[in-house]
């Protein structure tokens, strides 16, 4: 389906906010000083990179890249998950 | 009725983006790990699930697969997103990482006690 002209604006406005929260997510994994603040900036990056996805599936009219999401949420959760445990740990398994 | 659907889906993205942007603004200035963790695991997800609402509002007349995985995606996200938040703050305060300066009290220190140097490996 194609959408109205404004709302493809709300839509890129909608890109540029996450884009700039993934760009903070980033930075604070760059000079995060430890390693569970750097596992939560992946987490909310992963958050980040889920809208993306709905916006551009919003966008390009298209519901072909929609089962990214709940793949990326799953592995998202695998992830931090097993950062946890080595942290308490020592070891994964 | 293809503008009421676009004005339902405008307000939902708008707010959704909104409150990942305001989630990532609190992980950039809050001062320790656990505040941060507050601003990433409560914020992102509600934001993540008004998007995935907008999402599938679009996409209700044309292609109804998508409010199927929309749901499915919005039910894992619930699942997962605390979960994982609280197992890393338990990692936390278990690896002694520090507490900001103006944290008033500990409660914790009594229950579970931080143990640093029993652990083999898990160096950050």
């Amino acid at each position: 389906m194609t959408i109205s002209p404004w709302f493809e604006v709300v839509c890129n406005v909608c890109l540029a906010a996450m884009f700039a929260s993934a760009a903070m997510c980033l930075y604070r994994i760059v000079i995060g000083p430890n390693a569970a603040d750097r596992a939560i900036a992946f987490d909310l990056l992963s958050i980040a990179f889920i809208g993306i996805i709905c916006l551009l599936c919003v966008v390009w009219g298209t519901s072909w890249y929609f089962d990214a999401v709940w793949i990326l949420t799953l592995v998202g959760f695998i992830g931090s998950a097993a950062i946890a445990r080595y942290l308490e740990k020592g070891k994964v398994f | 009725m293809q503008i009421v659907l676009e004005i339902i889906a405008a307000i939902a993205l708008l707010a959704g983006s909104f409150l990942v942007v305001v989630s990532a603004i609190g992980l950039i200035r809050l001062p320790d790990v656990f505040c941060r963790m507050h601003a990433a695991g409560k914020a992102g997800t509600l934001g993540i699930t008004f998007m995935l609402l907008g999402t599938m509002v679009i996409f209700i007349e044309t292609d109804r697969s998508v409010f199927f995985r929309g749901c499915l995606a919005v039910f894992f996200q619930f699942l997962t997103t605390p979960g994982a938040t609280h197992l890393l703050a338990r990692a936390a305060y278990i690896r002694d990482y520090p507490l900001s300066d103006r944290t008033a009290v500990d409660e914790l220190k009594t229950f579970l006690p931080s143990m640093p140097d029993e652990i083999i490996g898990g160096q950050d």
